[in-house]
């Protein structure tokens, strides 16, 4: 048995050496390349001729077309593997192939996510032309939810599925931090809704932190940002599908309402808390203790408070957030300039930026840019009241959910929060008795 | 059996060991690369390769020694050296990113590897979560969350500071150098002596001019003073200020705004709508009845307003230089955007009704700056708003389905609205004597007593004009019909004094001329009558090509845009 162990530990240590020389061996190609970065192409020494623009052709239709096909088959293949094989393998396997097609080959766009601005672009803006395949991309992910659950987060979303297999040690977020962290991307929504209809900016693209992974081209903070959070997702499963992103949200509503949803076993609880764990992301909600904590009446006073209390919190919100209008029109190009050109002129600030400079060339009246940043702003006291109201109301609810008490006899998955990766079906004996009697 | 499970577990104990030393040394790597990448990044941050003092001494001195080749040739070498420095770390740090990349898919198949090697049973825990428990706690997290987002939230709104808030009295300043401060809007008796909009003066079909001619014919050329060609299309009716006459025109992808001598004629300017802030090439639905040009412009003495079907709002000064702009985006309308301009001291009213989220606006005349906007929850419209004084407030009053509507003009504030109007509304509000009146084909024609509570004081449903707009004085209310009668109502009754049918329908206005009435059907035949309990007619006169619009007046003066001319009618022998 020892001198088993030794010679396990000879060839581990072989192997390590296997290994090390074989980065070195590919890093070789990287200092030849370097080299020759060093010493410029002759062109650029001297006389060098500037290449004449090309103009790459768009993709073409065809592809966009079997983009949505693929979206389809990729959605009707996740909801037959999480509800009806009940495989995990199936779905990891699938999340991977997504992960190819939809982040490496499609480089991330086309994306369900990012189509929530186009929608919101194409609700305010007659004059924007939203192209067919991102309405197919926003609403047939959403169809899916309401007939099978959250599918598309399990294996389809190129951003969840890359965070999906860094999930190594997952550990359990105490369920008020959880639910503290999952306003967020109320919020996210909120302002990229109200960002992307006043065409001031597509916030979810700009600062999707997975997409410059996918095409090898970001910010260096974007890049970080996406490296902070696969790192972070080792510990903490799919940081940015729980507690960022915006479409999830709009999923996890959906989700509620599904007609069909994954369920930990396939018959019966036996209430053996086996899977009690199972679950990186806490998607399970336990049964719920026979004894009530507190009494009836007091249950019922606190509900009444919270339900009064509602209106409160959206006219609160509504006025908070109609305060937040000039920080938040700020965040548009036309408002900027026109506080930069605006400060420029005041003599607050000496220097100029190339974007004030091309204002001054191009000899349009001062007045017209800051009518149009003062139409801009007018424009975002209404949406940011909105967006307050919005945010008013979400608090409102979240507090009158958690003070309804519901009786739960069975472990069952949350239809909100549950992605239906599958994870907690290995963990239920009846799923695993089953699924043994089915392969005899 | 034994024996197999024995050299399963060294199997697996074997792949977990290789893969928790390839997880080690890819980790290692990784960590190598990120610090080194890192450091190259903030090296790059902090230090500009292309701006370095050296090269920047070199160049100063190249100020002083422009000649000197051997400068020349050190400059170069140095700026080459600098930018190859520049890229090198560029392709540094991308090269390192893919490697941090690749390393860390190693790592973590290796650590999956791993785990997959050395798979645990669950753990039960001793009992479960109990969750009302969990979910008061979070409740009393979620409250101190939310209080705590609201205080950030009012610290944010503290400490931002927008420089635009001052612009207010920046563009009165500058309004006060113009001279246009409040005293110098038009007055009534000058707005009186022009033509300044759609049925001129306040909208309401009134012209106090005196000797305008009652005889002409078009064909023959008896009393056409002049008569020129608009280069585009449009169905919106000239106005006039002075001697400068002003119509609008425009096909799928040209707009144009002309001005015209009055008195010779002559084509003072001609200008394209051109750098619109917003505005696309997508060419708006239209029907041809309303075209791409339909809502008439308007002045305030200084500069032009026109409105296009695309939504292209557009400022011109009285030379014609491009003032301001602004696309309102393409409006949603079935037969195309057709409400006029209209101004109320230095704002600039615009009715933006649509299928659903219309507006109504109030541009500063100046600046094109949006003093207002009050969204509109009604059908879509194609009637101009009037903007009267009502005896001790100025109202733009508009005819629309559901409600005929009142804003405040200075603030956009709804003053009243009067709901039940149904069907498209395309004839404009008449207003006389305290009294407003609005019509709709196929629905009602409202007799509305502006007291407070505004109420409607009669009611017909016989005799309803389709795009024809009413028009009315103190003693009568005139509507004419596309079916071609003109019926003349008691206004404060609504007691029908006469029915006169034409062969031909009205779409264009009647408009009162001190006694008479003059209404142009849609063949180019302008009908004058008195104003009467009697229908008296007076004249029928030709233009000799069809005509929708509604002719600008001026004292001895009638200019009327036909389908394809602009015509001046007067008296010849003077
Ligand atoms: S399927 Fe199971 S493990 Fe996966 S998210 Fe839902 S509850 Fe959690």
């Amino acid at each position: 048995m020892i001198s088993d162990l030794i010679r396990h530990d000879q060839i581990t240590r072989k192997w390590t050496v296997v290994l090390l020389l074989s980065i070195l061996v590919c890093s070789i190609p990287t200092q030849i390349h370097s080299q020759i970065q060093r010493f410029p192409k002759p062109e650029f020494e001297s006389g060098h001729v500037v290449p004449t623009p090309t103009t790459p052709h768009p993709r073409q239709d065809i592809y966009e077309y079997i983009d949505v096909a693929v979206l389809i088959i990729a959605l009707s293949t996740a909801s037959y593997l999480a509800l009806k094989k009940r495989s995990r393998n199936g779905i990891f396997m699938l999340s991977l192939f997504s992960l190819l097609y939809f982040g490496s080959w499609r480089k991330g766009c086309v994306c369900a996510i990012g189509s929530i601005q186009n929608i919101s672009l194409a609700l305010f803006d007659r004059t924007y032309v939203i192209p067919i395949t991102v309405i197919a991309f926003f609403t047939i992910p959403l169809l899916f939810t309401l007939f099978f659950g959250r599918t598309f987060c399990a294996a389809v979303c190129p951003l969840g599925a890359i965070q999906d297999v860094v999930i190594l040690k997952p550990v359990k977020v105490a369920a008020w931090l959880q639910k503290v962290l999952g306003f967020i991307p109320h919020i996210y929504l909120g302002l990229a809704v109200l960002l992307a209809a006043y065409g001031a900016d597509f916030i979810i693209c700009r600062y999707d932190p997975f997409v410059g992974l996918f095409r090898f081209d970001a910010s260096f903070l974007m890049l970080l940002f996406g490296a902070v959070l696969l790192i972070g997702g080792i510990f903490v499963a799919r940081p940015y599908c729980r507690f960022l992103c915006p479409y999830g949200l709009i999923l996890n509503w959906i989700s509620r309402l599904s007609k069909h949803h994954v369920t930990i076993t396939p018959t019966d609880c036996i209430q053996c808390r086996l899977c009690e764990d199972s679950c990186p992301f806490g998607a399970i909600l336990p049964p719920t203790p026979e004894k009530a904590p507190e009494a009836r009446s007091v249950e019922h006073k606190r509900l009444a408070i919270l339900l009064a209390l509602l209106p409160v919190l959206i006219i609160g919100g509504a006025c908070l957030g109609s305060l937040l209008h000039t920080p938040l029109s700020q965040i548009h190009n036309t408002v900027q300039l026109a506080e930069r050109v605006r400060l420029e002129e005041l003599g607050k600030i000496q220097d100029t930026v190339i974007e004030s400079e091309t204002f001054q060339q191009s000899g349009k009246p001062v007045e017209q840019l800051y009518g149009e940043a003062a139409l801009i702003k007018n424009r975002f006291i209404k949406g940011s009241t909105y967006l307050g109201g919005f945010i008013g109301l979400v608090f409102g609810t979240t507090l009158i959910g958690l003070s309804i008490r519901r009786k739960r006899r069975d472990y069952t998955p949350d239809r909100g929060t549950c992605l239906s990766c599958g994870r907690c079906f290995a963990y239920c004996p009846v799923g695993k008795k089953e699924s043994k009697e089915d392969e005899k | 059996m034994n024996q197999k499970s024995e050299e399963t577990r060294d199997r697996k104990k074997f792949g977990y060991q290789i893969a928790r030393s390839v997880a080690v040394v890819s980790g290692i790597f990784m960590l190598i690369f990120s610090i080194l990448v890192l450091a190259n990044y903030f090296q790059t941050k902090t230090t500009d390769p292309l701006n370095s003092p050296a090269l920047e001494t070199l160049m100063g001195q190249m100020e002083e020694r422009p000649d000197d080749q051997a400068l020349k040739e050190q400059i170069r070498a140095l700026d080459l050296l600098a930018r190859k420095a520049y890229f090198t770390t560029q392709w540094q740090i991308r090269t390192g990113g893919y490697l941090i990349f690749g390393s860390f898919i190693v790592f973590i198949v290796s650590l999956r590897i791993m785990g997959h090697m050395k798979s645990k049973l669950p753990v039960v825990g001793e009992k479960p979560v109990n969750v009302w428990e969990s979910a008061g706690l979070t409740r009393k997290r979620m409250a101190i969350t939310g209080f705590s987002m609201a205080i950030i939230s009012i610290l944010i709104v503290i400490l931002s500071h927008s420089e635009l808030e001052e612009i207010q009295f920046r563009i009165d300043e500058v309004m006060d150098e113009a001279g246009l401060t409040d005293s110098a809007y038009p007055n009534d008796e000058i707005l009186r002596q022009n033509w300044p909009g759609f049925r001129g003066p306040y909208g309401t079909g009134i012209a106090s001019f005196d000797n305008v001619p009652t005889e002409w014919d078009g064909p023959s050329g008896q009393n056409v003073l002049w008569k020129t060609e608009i280069p585009l299309h449009g169905m919106n009716s000239p106005i006039r200020w002075d001697n400068r006459l002003f119509v609008s025109g425009a096909d799928e992808t040209r707009r144009q705004v002309y001005c015209y001598d009055t008195d010779t004629s002559e084509m003072l300017w001609q200008r394209d709508v051109l750098d619109v802030p917003g505005s696309t090439d997508e060419i708006p639905e239209v029907s041809y009845d309303t075209g791409y040009a339909a809502p008439t412009m308007t002045t305030d003495g200084e500069r032009v307003f026109a409105i296009f079907a695309n939504g292209d709002l557009v400022c011109f000064d009285f030379e014609g230089n491009q003032i301001w702009a602004i696309s309102l985006g393409i409006p949603q309308n079935i037969y195309g955007y057709s409400s006029s301009l209209i101004i109320y001291q230095n704002r600039l009213i615009v009715l933006f009704d649509q299928e659903t989220g219309g507006y109504l606006y109030a541009f500063n005349t100046q600046s094109g700056r949006m003093e207002w906007q009050t969204s509109r929850e009604n059908m879509m419209t194609w009637a101009s708003p009037i903007c009267v004084n009502t005896g001790n407030r100025f109202e733009i009053i508009i005819n629309a389905n559901p409600a005929v509507a009142s804003y405040d003009p200075s603030t956009g504030r709804v003053l009243w609205s009067i709901e039940g109007m149904t069907v498209d509304a395309a004839p404009s509000v008449a207003y006389a004597d305290g009294w407003a009146y609005a019509v709709n084909e196929y629905a009602f024609l409202w007799a509305i007593k502006l007291e407070d509570p505004p109420q409607i004081g009669w009611e017909n449903i016989d005799y309803l004009s389709e795009i024809s707009s009413p028009v009315a004085n103190e003693k009568f209310l005139f509507v004419a019909t596309s079916y071609g009668d003109l019926i003349c109502f008691d206004a404060k009754t609504g007691d029908r004094y006469w029915v006169e049918s034409f062969d031909h329908g009205f779409y264009s206005s009647p408009i009162l001329v001190q006694d008479k009435v003059y209404v142009m059907d849609y063949e180019g035949v302008m009908q004058i009558c008195y104003a009467d309990v009697e229908y008296r007619p007076i004249s029928h006169l030709e233009l000799g090509e069809a005509s929708f619009c509604i002719p600008a007046f001026d004292d001895n003066r009638i200019f009327i845009r036909g389908d394809t001319h602009l015509y001046c009618i007067g008296h010849e022998d003077e």
